[in-house]
């Protein structure tokens, strides 16, 4: 259905390395998401959303991602499953400012949930699942919540299969569902935290052989700040 | 005599025979008829709606490994002690006095070994139903039969009544037959005389009035208990929002195919809504409140299946009830009984003499060798395996729709197989978007 990577700097002098690092990370994920792509990337300026219908290596050569730098980014390659297939309905979704949320799965109630959302006045742009869920976590930190709540609350409220990965101006976090059944894995070294669907998105980053690398948990928030 | 099909007669549409015989049953009596069960004709139902199981753009669950929560918290917007119930079927109204002591301690014993509800219903609480009852839902009606202080505060939850979907707008009936010694001591009437309950409640109309009843009702019981108002389904929309202004912590709406214990033919074929009608009417008076899910609702009138209670609460429940079905899990219309029913004029499947009180299954009687038959531990355990079976199927088809929890369930997991139910349920006819009544 859909690929997602994510890339979290610790060390600054790899910043101006963010784009090549993540190019090859978004390019192996293209099987799993052929219909359109997306990235956020933050540096000292802020968030920076690029989106659009078509492969990932076109997409990000034609913005020029290799040579971008900053201190975190997170992608998405989307195989649409019940939404069109346009660059607005393309992740990340990013309802409120320096937020981003690329997610992989399919939520089994989020029409209840958006009427919910729609009832406090946050209406969605789009019929695509993953943005309930982007801007119900939008309204959570707009009304204080740190990020890791507003990610626990999800599992109060989602039901479905999920493995998200949300990130803003200082935190990067991933949760997956109680099933755990959309993949997802963690690699972590002194330099980085990277996050993908699939370990071979990682197979290139520098130090992997030694990275710590974990299966994320079901209903257990991983979260890291800057 | 002839087959008359065979024969090739010819039977009327309008005229049909259950119309003769009751055109000539009037002519001979010069009375209404009165009788059990709830409405008899066709409406559009749940068996019209179809659930959209997962495929692809969805996952399922697996049914034996992943889990399918079940659980409901009722009452707990103002309420200091909400009702936690571990499924949402609970069993609805039914008066002593309607129903032997020994059906209500089956039904108590029942629901409490699933974990859900019962209800008292006209006429008061016995102790045995308190008794075997974890969680008893005490009736507050127009008629005040029975009805005290103490009884109010034992109970776990309060229900005032305004109507019931076979009888909107009507009062209860309690023939004489069945109005034995102890259902007359408790509601301080004479034995053996027919009797009626009103139609309306004696020291309020409307919601204005019911605003100070609810609070006079919360003081008694310390803001305790939760407080449920139930209606007849007929103008949902607007009575659910009434009774919300007013502050109930939970609405039961009943639709039009509900059962009842004793009431005009007349009336339980001719007022109120089908339920499927009256729920999205009650959901959108919560939503546009901004408190569906936060006032409970609690549907009933025709609930049979673990399917009925799915799409229920697809379309919005929290909850259902079940009357009707509950007494035939106890029993009622069993073919065992064949030849006894035969005797009294009817036949396992058609029985619905609950008003005179020679149920040969032993459930709607006062007579004490009819009710004796009624084991209320085997009816318990009957009224449980059956509550089961609901919670079961209703879990089944959950999973299949990708929910770890039923109340999960949406309109959207739903379409319809007539244009009526589409109309009436809101939800699209199957293989188109059409929903008849909007997008125009
Ligand atoms: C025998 C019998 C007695 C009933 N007594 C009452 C009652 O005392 N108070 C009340 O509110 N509803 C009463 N009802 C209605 C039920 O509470 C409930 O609304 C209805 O049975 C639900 O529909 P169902 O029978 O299709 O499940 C009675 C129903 C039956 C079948």
């Amino acid at each position: 259905m859909c690929g997602i990577v994510g890339l979290h700097l610790k060390n600054p002098a790899l910043q101006p390395e963010l784009g090549r690092l993540l190019v090859p990370m978004i390019e192996a994920m293209t099987s799993r998401g052929p219909d359109s792509a997306g990235l956020a990337l933050y540096d000292d300026e802020g968030m920076h959303v690029v989106k659009d219908v078509g492969l990932p290596r076109d997409i990000c050569a034609a913005h020029g991602i290799a040579s971008r730098s900053g201190y975190q980014a997170v992608g998405h390659t989307r195989m649409a499953t019940e939404s069109a297939i346009t660059p607005e309905h393309a992740h990340p979704f990013t309802p409120v400012p320096d937020l981003a949320l690329v997610h992989n799965g399919s939520f089994s109630n989020h029409a209840s949930v958006r009427r919910n959302l729609a009832f406090d006045g946050i209406t969605c742009t789009t019929d695509n699942d993953s943005e309930v869920a982007a801007r119900f976590i939008g309204r959570e930190i707009a009304g204080g919540a740190d990020l890791e709540d507003a990610m626990r609350m999800v599992l109060k409220e989602f039901d479905g299969f999920f493995t998200l990965l949300v990130t803003t101006a200082t935190q990067f976090a991933v949760l997956r569902d109680s099933f755990a059944c959309k993949p997802a894995v963690i690699a972590e070294t002194a330099d980085y935290v990277a996050m993908a669907s699939e370990y071979h998105a990682l197979a290139e980053l520098p130090g992997i052989a030694d990275a710590r690398i974990v299966e994320p948990e079901p209903e257990r928030v991983y979260a890291w700040s800057r | 005599m002839i087959d008359p099909t065979q024969a090739g007669l010819r039977e009327s549409a309008t005229f049909d025979r259950a119309t003769i015989a009751s055109i000539q049953r009037a002519a001979e009596t010069g009375v209404y008829d009165i009788r059990g069960w709830g409405a008899k004709r066709a409406v559009p139902h749940f068996d019209d709606l179809l659930l959209l199981g997962a495929s692809m753009s969805r996952y399922p669950l697996e049914g034996y490994r992943e889990r399918c929560d079940t659980d409901v918290v009722l009452g707990d917007r103002h309420a200091s002690n909400p009702l936690h119930l571990d499924i949402p079927i609970t069993i609805a109204g039914m008066s002593f006095g309607a129903l032997s002591a020994q059906a209500k301690e089956a039904l108590g014993r029942g629901a409490t070994e699933v974990g859900t509800s019962t209800t008292t219903g006209d006429g008061g609480m016995t102790p045995e139903e308190r008794g075997q009852s974890k969680n008893l839902v005490y009736q507050y009606l127009p008629s005040r039969y029975g009805m005290n202080p103490d009884d109010l505060r034992s109970a776990d939850a309060i229900e005032i009544v305004l109507g019931q979907g076979a009888k909107p707008g009507g009062g209860g009936m309690l023939l004489g037959q069945k109005i034995s010694d102890r259902v007359a001591g408790m509601r301080t009437l004479p034995a053996g005389i027919d009797q009626r309950s009103a139609c309306r409640h004696p020291d309020w109309t409307g919601p204005d009035d019911l605003t100070i009843k609810i609070l006079e009702l919360r003081e008694i019981t310390d803001w305790q208990k939760p407080i449920y108002v139930k209606v007849g389904a007929t103008r949902t929309y607007y009575d659910v929002k009434l009774a919300v202004a007013a502050g109930a912590d939970v609405v039961v709406v009943d639709g039009m195919q509900g059962g009842t214990a004793a009431t005009q033919e007349v009336f339980i074929e001719h007022v109120g809504i089908p339920t499927l009608a009256a729920i999205p009417q009650a959901v959108q008076a919560l939503a546009e409140l901004g408190l569906h899910r936060k006032v409970q609702l609690i549907v009933s009138g025709g609930i049979r299946t673990g399917a009925d209670v799915a799409k229920a609460m697809a379309l919005g429940a929290d909850a259902v009830a079940i009357g009707t079905a509950a007494l035939i899990a106890l029993g009622d219309n069993h073919p065992r009984y064949a030849d006894e029913y035969a005797k009294i004029g009817s036949a396992p499947g058609f029985y619905d003499d609950y008003q005179d009180g020679r149920d040969p299954a032993g459930i709607t009687t006062q007579d004490p060798d009819l009710a004796k038959r009624l084991d209320p531990v085997e009816g318990g355990r009957r009224v449980a395996n059956y509550l089961r079976v609901l919670t079961l199927e209703a879990q089944t088809l959950a999973r299949a729709c990708g929910k770890a929890h039923l109340r999960n369930l949406e309109p959207e997991d739903l379409v319809a197989l007539t244009i009526e139910a589409a109309a009436m349920a809101r939800v699209p006819l199957a293989g188109t978007s059409w929903i008849p009544g909007q997008n125009f």
